[in-house]
């Protein structure tokens, strides 16, 4: 039986992990699971100390392991810690000797996009059998690349397969994020589902809810539900991002936020991003020049 | 009975057999009339007997009550009718006649009349009011069981054990009866005649039809309220109905079932129904249309004997053989569901409908739904999915189903519903957007299932489940008869569980952190996680509840909204006529839907508890609002807000002294309880107030509640505790005056005076203590003088050993010269608020005070000074003129809607950037530089570096960042002002600050600076506006003409506030004064800031100035031109009076002393680079933007104004919308 079924030992802890609540997965009783399912739950549990920025505890905890899962886990902790090079190398390796392996698969194939190396990446990818969460990951790189239509027939297979998995509906709702109009009221569903429900709420998933209502227009909902988050996690950069987005639509002052999002995460691409285009900005006026100088 | 499906019972009576009944027609009343020969009058929504009437002899059998006057009939087997008067008690007369029992009595419903039938063969008709027996209707040759008025025509229908029914006309008898009206002789004679033919015949009321068919004795009939049709019910156990014609009447069909006496039969009041019952002990009820059962009740021991109908509501009463029952048929609560604004709800007719809360209009039909569950049976509940636009209908009838219909876009007329999934179901609800859960009480299982009606899931939910709700999202409230549970679908489990008894209903307030749990006399509020907030008890039955915005609970009983925070503080917001089933409160309305299932508007006065929610949350400015505006004062809300710990703010309403004084010592406000008890003057609170003072530390009031109790030993402790010696010597003189020795001896104590002491023994011959006092304090001299007055030596004294004298300690500090530093007394905000001591929340409503044009108070002399002196603007504050300036806001600026692009790309920014014409797009597409090249061509735009905030601005507000997958940057989605818009070809970004924006902040902001004299902010503001402009869209033509007032508007003050800033510029007052080209700069500098045109009351702003200024140069006949110019504006206060004398001071001496470049009477424009005057005609440049104007030789400048675009460029002109 598939473990991440709904009837599966691994429903809630993998549930856990994609809606963000990644000290969930962390506290994660594993003692009482199956003998084989012990090695998913371990990965996942790497995963989520991976994303809560423990990334040196997970690289410590898979030292010397010579599964490809676990040195799939040590490629992903090189990438959070700064070695992405290693981190590809590893990936790059795993990818040749066992492409096979889920883990492997998803792991090596975030570590490549996250390198830039989306081709690679989604030829890992694409050898899954059956595997959500490879899907999800996919459609997040058909979108980063802006093929919505890929995304699209992507899910739109998973959907198929795999009707009312969490993965399936998180990876429509990017889609439908994506595409707008009714989609975003059926993503803004499935985020408030997630992130009003006190059971699955976490700052990720509240801040898709408040990113779905900024898309619907709805500024409010989305500065009460980013307040949440903020409550929660108040250095979060992707809730500081989107707040300071909401303010600037709003029309209040941003600067605050600015130097906040600054401080949680220098290379956010918001950041990145606006340096970039301001430096365009400066470039492109220079070609403009009155006739008569005052 | 127990089993029986469908009737619901509301009340039960126990009694000995009861043989007639009667409705109230409009209170909660039931009248009953034993076998035992008492009558009894119950209330049947209390439960409670309300009084007992017991003058018949043996059985009485007939009751009714009068539809408008406070009384009721009864006859009984003491051949006896009995009126009676429920208000005084007692029975007000006997109509004596009848020759045997009594079986029926019945008021006519407008004549002064009463029916009554007899075991003597008749039928008789009686007149109340003159209490005499009107007609005697014989015919009947056994018993006559029951006669009954026709509702509207002069018709009686009477039944008989001879096996008949019979229709009386009784027209003649009203005729005779009805007032005299112009009358021949011999009319009155026939009438006399007639009167006498009365003694052997019945002329008045004749047989019209006789109904044979029946078998049996016949025990009861009774007509239709509006068809012409009768039914009968008789021993033979059948029920037949009959119709009438003018002509003739005929039977229509027999209703078989009863396998005993039918005792009683009636037609429902307003449904096709006819309702008998029998003494097989049932209860049953036909269809009126096909005569086929549609419901049967079984009662286990008691056989029926009557049955009566409420005229009005949808309530039955049946008399058995052991008391009475009152029931009702169906729920009459109309399935409904809320959502935002609109009302979702099922009618009688089960027609679906909405109701919009905003509009107030009800929805035609959207959906019919006859064909679910049985006809007679009203679907139960409605749960609506907004995703998806459908329904989910609940029905008792066969055990319980379930029906998932989608909702048209718009109604128009019943729609039988195209396609619909069903399955049985006892209770359905939507649990997500695209799940919802079924169920199924007998087999005890919830299934969750998806839009095809696919069971995704099931589970066994606690034992005894009774009914399911939403339970916040995932999850499911489970109610069970002693619990409710939080039910996780995801998980499976039990989340929370809370004991509480028979809950019925759940309502969710608005934001879901709360929900209400109602059983039949409790609400129990929770939190969304299932913990007990608040809990309270109602005597009678809960119907319905609906919260307000602000977190109150309203609820509604039978008869009665209350209301009820979160705290459990409840009380009554108005009472009721009839049940209502509240589904929604804004501000003064209640919206709920009566049993008709009709929506209705119930006014309340939201002020009780919006002031007990503001006390709560100690929201002061709500209270005072509330307490200004409304009448809130009364003993209860004192009680109130004494009992909830807020003495002081209770101390605000409270006008009886003695009340005040105890509400002044709890919150410790001593001043208040000084004056109170000054007023009072009773010892009582004295004491009391000096023990509050004293552990206030506040002795000086301690010292006057002493003083006003002549306590004088505390009051010396007094002195000498707050070291005041002066008023300790008065103390002891006064206790010397009073001849106290105790007290002058603890004063001399305290003031440390040991002659004072000795002389004072030795005054009352106390020699030993005067002596050992002497000696102690080593006075020799003294103690040799008493012991030679007493004769005796010192040898004789047998002497303690002394320690050191005490003397009391001295005062270091003047304490009593001021209180302590004094406990703090509870002064709130409130309470400074209500003594106008706070800024801001004082109770006057000021006028939005401090805009900045000064103080009118200030002195003349300022006033001319300020506006010479340019540098000291910021310190002055403002313009000194004590005038409120209203400025009206350019109305219209509407909403910036859709535009179109067109064209298909990669990245949704690069669909913007590449094809929309508008500048904006190209920005928020991050494409810069082709936003350029589209400004430069259209505006001729060339200086981009002020834009640069504006662009940055676009720019950031058209992405968000969707975290998606653990360790990938997030998804980066473009934000659209087009959010219906799916098709790639038409999106656009969303635009921060649109015109409307602008219009109702930034321009605001720009005037604020003008009246409040910050100019150089109102220029950055302008600018501003000017920029936010160029870089925006509107939706419409209409709205780019709006945005180009906007622009134009923007550009005038730009211009006329930089004359202003210039003219400043060019020094102090003396300096300029001094130099005589400075003056005369000066001079035009401040006429040219009248001419651009801004918003008249700042034109009078920059006028008066300009004025004020002139008259100090001695330009009179300027001034003089502007004092008219501030005339003709009209506008009114102090500017206007200031031009008038001006202007009657200047005419006079019409005369300049400076010539200055200002011709009043030529038209011309201001350059805004060099600020001189363009006169008409001559030739000038233009800024192709915001449209300032430029002496030709700036041509190719930058303009002064916009700073962005060249001088006399002229592009294809700015693009808003394309």
């Amino acid at each position: 039986m598939d473990p991440y079924s709904a009837e599966g030992e691994l429903i809630n802890i993998h549930n856990h992990f994609h809606q963000g609540q990644y000290q969930e997965v962390a506290d994660f009783d594993v003692a009482t699971l199956s003998p084989e399912n012990a090695l998913p739950a371990r990965v996942l549990q790497l995963r989520a100390l991976v994303a809560l920025g423990r990334a040196d505890e997970a690289r410590a905890d898979v030292q010397g392991e010579t599964d490809p899962a676990l040195e799939a886990v040590g490629a992903l902790a090189d990438q959070a810690l700064g070695s992405a090079e290693a981190a590809v190398r590893t990936a790059e390796r795993l990818a040749q000797t066992a492409a096979d392996n889920a883990t492997v698969q998803i792991l090596g194939g975030t570590v490549l996009q996250a390198a830039g190396k989306s081709e690679e990446a989604l030829a890992l990818l694409g050898q899954h059998q059956g595997s959500l969460d490879a899907v999800a990951l996919i459609v997040q790189i058909h979108l980063q690349q802006n093929r919505n239509d890929l995304a699209v027939k992507e899910v739109a297979a998973a959907r198929r397969w795999a009707q009312d998995s969490l993965l399936v509906n998180l990876a429509e709702s990017w889609v439908g994020l994506r595409l707008g109009g009714e989609k975003y009221q059926q993503a803004f569903y499935v985020f408030e589902e997630l992130a009003q429900a006190p059971a699955t709420s976490s700052v990720r998933t509240l801040v898709s809810q408040a990113v779905a209502e900024l898309h619907l227009g709805r500024t409010e909902e989305a500065q009460a539900a980013l307040d949440q988050a903020l409550t929660k996690a108040p250095e979060y950069a992707e809730a500081i991002a989107n707040m300071l987005v909401l303010n600037v639509i709003t029309g209040k002052s941003s600067e605050e936020l600015a130097s906040a999002l600054h401080k949680a995460d220098a290379q956010h691409p918001f950041l990145t991003d606006l340096a970039e285009k301001s430096e365009l900005f400066d470039k492109a006026a220079t070609k403009y020049k009155a006739k008569v100088a005052a | 009975m127990q089993a029986s499906s469908g009737m619901l019972t509301k009340f039960e009576s126990k009694s000995s057999r009861a043989k007639g009944i009667a409705f109230h027609p409009k209170r909660p009343w039931i009248l009953v009339s034993l076998h035992s020969s008492t009558i009894q009058l119950w209330d049947y929504r209390m439960g409670t007997l309300i009084d007992r009437f017991e003058e018949h002899d043996g059985p009485v059998r007939g009751v009714d009550f009068h539809k408008t006057q406070p009384l009721f009939v009864s006859g009984g087997d003491d051949y006896k009718i009995k009126v009676w008067s429920y208000q005084t008690r007692r029975c007000l007369f006997t109509l004596n006649g009848h020759l045997d029992y009594v079986r029926t009595v019945f008021f006519h419903h407008e004549l002064p009349w009463i029916v009554s039938a007899s075991d003597d063969q008749t039928i008789r008709i009686w007149n109340w009011q003159n209490r005499s027996l009107l007609c005697t209707m014989t015919g009947h040759n056994h018993y006559a069981m029951c006669a009954q008025f026709h509702p509207k025509e002069d018709l009686v229908v009477s039944a008989s054990l001879d096996q008949s029914v019979r229709v009386w006309d009784i027209s003649g008898l009203r005729k005779k009866h009805s007032a005299p009206t112009s009358m021949s002789f011999e009319d009155q004679v026939a009438r006399a005649n007639a009167n006498q033919t009365d003694m052997f015949g019945n002329t008045d009321a004749v047989v019209k039809f006789v109904l044979e068919g029946h078998d049996r004795g016949v025990n009861w009939v009774a007509f239709h309220p509006t068809m012409p049709l009768i039914v009968s019910a008789g021993d033979d156990r059948l029920i037949k109905l009959w119709r009438m014609s003018e002509t003739k009447a005929w039977e229509v069909d027999t209703c078989r079932g009863h396998f005993q006496n039918a005792s009683g039969c009636l037609f429902h009041p307003h449904q096709d129904l006819i309702l008998s019952a029998g003494e097989d002990k049932t209860i049953r009820v036909w269809d009126l249309n096909k005569r086929t059962t549609v419901h049967t009740f079984k009662r286990e021991n008691d056989r029926f004997w009557v049955i009566a109908a409420h005229p009005e509501i949808n309530l039955f009463a049946a008399g058995h053989d052991n008391g009475v029952m009152v029931f009702k048929l169906e729920r009459e609560r109309p399935a409904s569901s809320v959502y935002q604004n609109t009302l979702f709800h099922i009618t009688k007719d089960k027609c679906v409908k909405s109701y919009d809360f905003q509009k107030n209009v009800e929805s035609p039909t959207l959906l019919s739904l006859k064909k679910l569950g049985s006809p007679w049976v009203p679907p139960r509940t409605i749960s609506y999915n907004p995703a998806e636009r459908s329904v989910l209908v609940t029905s008792p009838a066969d055990g319980g189903s379930y029906e998932l219909v989608n909702l048209p876009r718009d109604g128009s007329g019943a729609i039988e519903p195209t396609e619909s999934k069903r399955g049985p179901g006892n209770s359905a609800i939507f649990v997500a957007r695209n799940r919802f859960a079924v169920l199924n009480t007998a087999a005890q299982t919830v299934d969750i299932k998806d839009l095809m009606n696919n069971t995704t899931r099931s589970f066994k939910p606690p034992l005894g489940t009774s009914d399911i709700y939403f339970g916040g999202t995932g999850n499911l409230l489970i109610i069970t008869p002693t619990a409710v549970h939080l039910y996780d679908i995801q998980q499976k489990k039990t989340t929370a569980e809370l004991a509480v008894n028979g809950v019925k209903y759940v309502v969710w307030s608005n934001d879901g952190l709360y929900a209400a749990l109602l059983s039949k006399h409790n609400v129990t509020i929770v939190t969304k996680i299932l913990e007990q907030v608040s809990t309270l008890h109602e005597t009678i039955r809960i119907k319905s509840a609906t919260w307000d915005d602000a977190g109150v609970l309203l609820y509604s009983t039978l008869n009665h909204v209350k209301y009820t925070l979160l705290n459990g503080d409840n009380g009554i917001v108005r009472t009721l006529d009839q049940t209502v089933y509240l589904v929604r409160v804004k501000g003064r309305n209640v919206y709920c839907l009566d049993r008709a299932a009709k929506p209705r508007i119930l006014q309340i006065d939201p002020t009780e508890y919006r002031f007990k929610l503001a006390l709560v949350k100690r929201n002061y400015e709500e209270m005072l609002h509330i307490i200004q505006n409304s009448s809130l004062v009364g003993q209860s809300i004192i009680a109130y807000l004494q009992k909830k710990g807020y003495p002081e703010i209770a101390l605000q309403f409270v006008q009886d002294p003695a009340t005040r004084f105890e509400l002044a010592i709890e919150c410790g406000n001593l001043e208040v309880a000084v004056e109170v008890a000054k007023e009072l003057d009773r010892p009582k609170l004295w004491s009391r107030l000096s023990a509050e003072a004293l552990a206030h530390g506040n002795h000086s009031i301690v010292e006057m509640c002493y003083q006003k109790l002549k306590n004088f030993d505390k009051l010396s402790f007094l002195y000498l505790t707050t070291g005041d010696n002066a008023k300790l010597t008065r103390m002891a003189k006064i206790a010397e005056h009073r001849g106290d020795v105790t007290s002058r001896f603890q004063n001399a104590l305290y003031l440390g005076e040991v002659e004072d002491r000795i002389q004072m023994f030795k005054e009352i011959d106390l020699y030993p203590l005067a002596y050992m006092t002497a000696k102690s304090h080593g006075l020799e001299e003294e103690c040799q003088s008493i012991l030679e007055a007493t004769g005796l030596t010192e040898e004789q004294l047998s002497l303690p050993t002394f320690g050191e004298p005490l003397t009391p300690p001295k005062p270091v500090v003047p304490t009593y010269q001021a209180n302590w530093p004094t406990k703090e007394t509870s002064q709130s905000v409130f309470e400074k608020a209500l003594s106008g001591q706070l800024e801001g929340l004082s109770l006057e409503d000021q006028p939005a005070a401090a805009n900045g044009l000064g103080e009118a108070g200030e002195e003349e002399g300022a006033r001319q000074d300020l506006l010479g002196e340019a540098d000291e603007e910021e310190d002055a504050g403002g313009w000194d003129m004590g005038e409120d300036i209203a400025v009206e806001v350019e109305e219209g600026f509407v909403n910036v809607e859709s535009a179109e692009a067109g064209g298909a790309a990669s990245s949704e920014a690069d669909l913007w950037a590449r094809n929309s014409p508008l500048a904006v797009d190209h920005v928020a597409g991050g494409s810069f530089e082709t936003a350029m090249q589209l400004l430069n061509r259209q505006v001729g735009a060339v200086n981009f570096a002020p834009l640069k905030p504006r662009f940055i601005e676009v720019y950031q507000a058209s992405k968000t960042y969707l975290p998606a997958s653990a360790g990938l940057a997030p998804l980066v989605n473009y934000v659209r002002r087009t959010v219906e818009e799916s098709d790639p070809r038409k999106v656009l970004p969303v635009i921060p600050r649109d015109l409307e924006y602008l219009a109702s902040n930034d321009l605001q902001r720009g005037y604020n600076t003008m009246k409040t004299n910050r100019l150089e902010d109102g220029v950055k503001i302008f600018k501003g506006i000017l920029h936010a402009v160029l870089i925006n869209a509107v939706g419409s033509d209409s709205e780019a003409v709006e945005a180009k007032k906007l622009i134009a508007s923007a550009s005038e003050y730009t211009v006329a506030m930089s004359i202003e800033l210039a003219r400043r510029a060019l020094g102090t007052a003396d300096a300029v004064g001094k130099n005589a080209q400075l003056t005369r700069r000066s001079l035009e500098l401040s006429a040219y800031f009248t001419i651009p045109k801004i918003e008249v009351p700042h034109r009078q702003l920059a006028l008066f100035n300009t004025m004020n200024l002139a008259i100090r140069s001695k330009n009179y006949n300027s001034a003089l031109s502007f004092a008219n110019r501030i005339i003709a504006n009209g506008a009114a206060g102090k500017i206007l009076e200031s031009a008038r004398k001006t202007k009657a001071q200047c005419e006079r001496n019409p005369n300049d002393a400076v010539e200055i470049e200002f011709d009043q009477f030529a038209e011309f424009e201001i350059c805004a680079a060099s600020h001189t005057p363009i006169y008409s005609g001559t030739a000038h440049e233009e800024c192709a933007f915001d449209g300032s104007k430029y002496h030709s030789k700036y041509k190719g400048t930058v303009c002064a104004v916009c700073e962005v675009c060249e001088v006399g460029k002229h592009g294809s002109g700015l693009k808003l919308f394309a």
